[in-house]
């Protein structure tokens, strides 16, 4: 199907971006790659009088890292780059194996991290790493910015915090805590190129005896939004990764997820493989974690 | 025989390569003409019902819509490719009196653009009376269950029977019985090309119709019947396509719809589908329930078969009799089957329409024969190759009534494989995740059967030779992306002694090309159309050897050939002229005339069902994680036997998309639906295997020589989907123990089946 009438809306700078937004509220979609949006659009899923795009506004793409302050992802920076990038390689490989993760070639050069995150899909990429990494959203609009931490961003399916007024311009992610580790598992029925039936996002902090003094964990596609696993977590910490307690873990989250069924997946199938992948994951953060 | 081809056997790049890599090609949906208007067909959003009343008065008035029909519109006239059973044919180009499926065309609009017409569908008002549908073969043949068409109460369209030996008899001498029930999926063949057609009609009275086909004979002869006109006056014409594999092969309602509405208002009309429109309502492979018996010998001799299929086919016949039928011919071929019964039921559902689609009813037949034969094979203790080699046809074996097996290189194929993969070691090695499985296969080269009841010679070429060394071939043969106008290129320049480029090609233009061709489907074009442009060179060649012959006075006992671009003695190649100019002499000895060849090819004398077999044997190396399910299939190597490879670069390649399309038919690709309503009509849930997902393999050719072939030429490429889901099936049970008998084997399937799930 082709595309519905709209209005093309490319404005420089973010100033005259926040004005459009806010004078054509709840007519206009924001378009940073287009790869989720045009497809949507196409679908009449949505049908906005007005797309603004931010691909001309100068300085949205950037990806840069400081250790004192941790990463910054701009809103048009591009998957591909994501996965690419040395400091993102260097201090955020799950960040980048995420990314990699994330569709196709065409995609991937085409798509942002923001992009991904705003859909606000519980099946996402990109979100479960950031989330356990504890990572924030900068909202900007005509009256001010304010940072929204990831783990209050998402209210469901497609829905996020943002105002109608907000451009989401910047992901800032933290540095890296010395003795942390986080792993990012997926699985898929067609394996290497899908989107998720499950995915799981596992981030712990070791102590000096190789002990969690944190974890935090990220479930995807197992309900309305990604789901951090909060009694999980509490119970692996002050412990150390046996196999008992990975069982418990994995049996645990499995209890936090609520999946349903649907065509990628049943429930039982995808209670289960919370379970599984939540192991995987811890003990590939566990080695991350051993080697930082 | 002779193996000395100078053109024949060569890796030759396609003659279309260029002009698809520079993206010059130009197929039905480049085609834009002065004045024209796009069409978009309304479907029916229910599954079954009554058509109370379509009031169209809304769409019409909208500005910008040229033309909006109904069936009512119509002449009303049932259509179907099997004219030989006029009561088969069970469909109208628009829905009249009820709809039988989600998508059924009910009313189609005509407008200057695309988003008018979009508009002008919302526009329609349609009334239905709902009526209770059925969605599976066991829902429609229960007792009391709603009738999809008034012509057949039970919802059982035809059965098809295939029955040899005595069954009775054989079964009780086996030693060994396995009696099972499997279940086999819809797939789609996802062609890259969504079907598009254009359509003009000129002040002769006369239409053109440009429109992605595979068989334009088809579209022309049944849009003649169903608009009441001429088939002379109807030219149809296949521009480039974007690959078919069965599902473009009858005539379909928009090439209809457009026909019509260009008639209806003097301007041409564009129709292009939608993927969307392509998985949800489009034909696809046969879903079946099967029940298969089989005995045999304490020592692996197969001894009785009774095997019986119910074809979901859908709301309507399509291809489905062909289907019931070569599904039932698949389930005894390969193998020795001295006794064998087959009892084909097509089934109406109120699903979208089954059709041909690649292996033809094939695919699920294989599927649970080679199951069934890895089953028998564990259960006597015998290696699954060897219980193959115990029972495999050979040269010269009879199909009782049906057919003789005039080459056969199948042994020779399973032994290849075998070595290949060092079978026997890995398969006594692996397990515990890992595992290698086999599966093969048989195939047809073109089908003897004429279902459409044509007049005409199943294939025909006509070859125009030029005193300029160059020849013009024409067919009406159908390159929809396999290949054939290189392959028949080649076939003619071997014959000849020409080079690819001294040909010029004009192909499948129902005006221009000459009558008739059945089309590309069943495997049958090199085979049929390679041999009738064989018998066409050969009548060129009859006459520039009478000139030679009188040129250098030879002597009666010499034979000519034609190679290198000369005509001459084959002993006294001395004695000879360029192949221009022999042309040029034999003109002018015939006071002008050109020189012009012509072939027909029909199958005389080959049985019931094709004058050629293929055979081929295919392993499949998988890894499946014990606690996901996931499946990898780290390595898929085949050994088959086509014949002579007309072009082996592009018998690869057809070998390298069977394993993609066996990779998904296996393992990912289906139509999960509810109610009628298909669910994953998108290619984000409707999985096809990526690129990343394609496992590395080999594939050698085990040659034989077809006696019935061009240059002992047979099919390749298309049977060769079928052993795929097998081999996987066979794999992934000795790896983790799980045996699938319902397709596709999915990870979920395997954990149930371990009992971890």
């Amino acid at each position: 199907m082709s595309l519905p009438k709209f209005s093309y809306l490319a404005p420089d700078t973010l100033e005259e971006a926040c004005r459009l937004l806010a004078a054509h509220q709840g007519k206009i979609k924001i378009k940073a790659g287009g790869t989720d949006l045009l497809v949507r659009m196409s679908a009449r899923a949505f049908k906005p009088d007005y797309v603004l795009a931010l691909g001309k506004v100068a300085g949205l793409d950037h990806i840069t890292f400081d250790p004192r302050t941790g990463l910054r992802l701009g809103a048009m920076a591009k998957l591909a780059d994501v996965v690419d990038h040395p400091a993102v390689r260097e201090h955020y490989p799950m960040l980048a194996r995420a990314a990699k993760a994330t569709a196709t070639v065409q995609i991937r050069n085409m798509g942002t991290v923001m992009g991904n995150i705003c859909n606000a899909s519980p099946s996402a990429d990109n979100i479960p790493t950031l989330m356990v990494r504890e990572a924030s959203v900068i909202a900007l609009a005509a009256t001010g910015e304010r940072e929204i931490p990831l783990a209050e961003f998402f209210l469901g399916p497609g829905k996020t915090a943002l105002q109608p007024t907000e451009i989401a311009t910047e992901i800032r992610v933290p540095v890296p805590e010395a003795g942390s580790g986080v792993s990012y598992q997926k699985i898929s029925p067609r394996s290497k190129v899908d989107i998720a039936a499950v995915n799981v996002a596992a981030f712990l902090l070791l102590d000096g005896e190789r002990r969690c003094r944190q974890a935090r964990l990220c479930l995807g596609a197992v309900g309305p939004t990604p789901l951090r696993a909060p009694r999980t977590e509490d119970f692996l910490v002050g412990k150390e990764l046996r196999p008992e307690v990975l069982e418990e873990a994995g049996e645990l989250a499995a209890g936090e997820a609520t999946p349903i069924s649907d065509v990628r997946a049943s429930k039982e199938y995808r209670r289960l493989m919370v379970a599984i992948l939540t192991k995987r994951a811890l003990v590939e953060a566990h080695n991350q974690a051993l080697h930082h | 025989m002779s193996k000395n081809f100078s053109v024949v056997g060569q890796s030759l790049p396609r003659a279309d390569a260029r002009i698809k890599a520079v993206g010059a090609a130009q197929y039905a949906d480049d085609i834009i003409l002065p004045g024209m208007l796009y069409g978009k067909l309304l479907r029916s959003p229910v599954a079954h019902a009554r058509i109370l009343n379509i009031d169209v008065s809304q769409a019409k008035k909208l500005p910008g819509v040229k033309c909006v029909i109904t069936g009512d519109d119509t002449l009303k006239i049932k259509f179907g490719n099997w004219r030989l059973v006029p009561e088969s044919q069970d469909e109208y180009p628009l829905a009249v009196d009820k709809v039988r499926f989600i998508g059924d065309e009910v009313a189609a609009v005509a407008a200057i653009d695309k988003d008018i017409a979009e508009e002008a569908l919302s526009l329609i008002k349609v009334e239905y009376e709902e009526l209770p549908g059925v969605f599976s073969v066991e829902e429609a043949m229960a007792e009391g269950a709603p009738v999809i068409h008034e012509l057949n109460p039970n919802n059982i369209s035809l059965q098809r029977k295939i029955d040899y030996g005595d069954l009775d008899k054989a079964f009780a001498e086996c030693d060994l019985i396995l009696d099972n029930e499997f279940k086999v999926h819809a797939v789609s063949h996802a062609y890259m090309e969504p079907c598009a057609c254009v359509a003009e009609y000129d002040h002769n009275g006369r239409l053109t119709v440009w429109t992605s086909t595979q068989t334009p004979y088809f579209v022309q002869c049944l849009l003649a019947k169903t608009l009441g006109m001429r088939e002379n006056d109807i030219r149809v014409i296949k521009p480039f396509v974007g690959g078919g594999f069965g599902g473009k092969m009858e005539l379909r309602k928009w090439e209809f719809c457009a026909a019509f509405m260009a008639r209806q208002t003097g301007r041409p009309v564009k129709f292009t589908l939608t993927r969307a429109e392509e998985l949800a309502t489009g034909r696809r492979r046969h879903p079946m329930s099967i029940r298969s018996k089989v005995g045999f010998k304490k020592d692996g001799t197969l001894v009785a078969k009774e095997f019986t299929a119910y074809l979901d086919g859908g709301a309507y016949n399509s291809m489905g009799p062909t289907a019931a039928f070569l599904c039932g011919n698949f389930g005894g071929m390969l193998y020795r089957y001295p006794n064998y019964r087959y009892n084909g039921y097509h089934v109406y559902t109120n699903k979208p329409p089954a059709g041909a689609m690649r292996g033809f009813g094939a695919p699920q037949a294989l599927f649970v024969a080679e199951t069934q034969m890895n089953m028998a094979a564990e259960q006597l203790g015998i290696d699954p190759l060897d219980i193959r080699l115990k029972n495999a046809m050979e040269t010269g074996d009879e199909i009782p009534g049906v057919a003789t097996i005039s080459s056969c290189g199948f042994k020779e194929s399973l032994l290849k494989v075998a070595e290949m993969t060092n079978w026997r070691e890995k398969r006594r090695q692996l397990g515990k995740g890992k595992g290698i499985g086999i599966g093969c296969y048989s195939f047809i080269s073109g089908g003897v059967f004429n279902w459409f009841n044509t007049q005409y010679n199943f294939t025909r070429a006509e070859v125009r030779a030029f005193d300029d060394g160059t020849v013009h071939l024409l067919t009406m043969a159908s390159d929809i992306g396999q290949g054939c106008d290189t392959v028949l290129r080649q076939i003619l320049a071997e014959e000849l002694g020409l080079k690819m480029e001294d040909i010029r090609l004009t192909a499948a233009d129902t005006a221009v090309t000459p009558q008739a061709d059945l089309g590309t489907w069943g495997s049958r074009v090199t085979l049929m159309a390679g041999n009738a442009v064989r018998k066409a060179a050969q009548e060129i060649k009859d006459q520039l050897y009478k000139v030679v012959s009188l040129k250098f006075d030879l002597n009666v006992i010499h034979d000519l050939d034609c190679r290198d671009g000369m005509v001459f003695a084959k002993n006294r190649p001395d004695r000879g002229i360029p192949f221009g100019e022999a042309v040029r002499l034999a003109q002018r000895a015939n006071r002008g005339e050109p020189i012009i060849g012509y072939g027909s090819y029909t199958p005389r004398g080959k049985g019931l069902v094709t004058p050629a077999f293929s055979f081929g044997a295919q392993v499949a190396e998988v890894t499946v994680d014990m606690e996901t399910g996931a499946i990898t299939v780290d390595e898929m190597n085949t050994a088959h036997d086509c014949g002579t490879p007309i072009n082996p670069m592009s018998v690869e390649g057809q070998l390298e998309g069977s394993v993609h399309m066996g990779l998904g038919y296996a393992l990912c690709e289906q139509f999960i639906m509810k109610g009628g309503k298909t669910l994953t009509a998108t290619f984000l849930d409707y999985k096809i295997p990526c690129a990343e997902d394609m496992p590395p393999g080999k594939s050698v050719h085990v040659e034989t020589y077809e006696p019935d072939g061009p240059f002992g030429a047979k099919e390749a490429g298309e049977g060769l989907v079928s052993p795929t889901a097998p081999a996987i099936a066979d794999a992934v049970y000795h790896a983790t123990g799980y045996r699938c008998t319902e397709l596709p084997i999915t990870p979920e399937k395997i954990l149930r089946g371990l009992g971890k799930l």
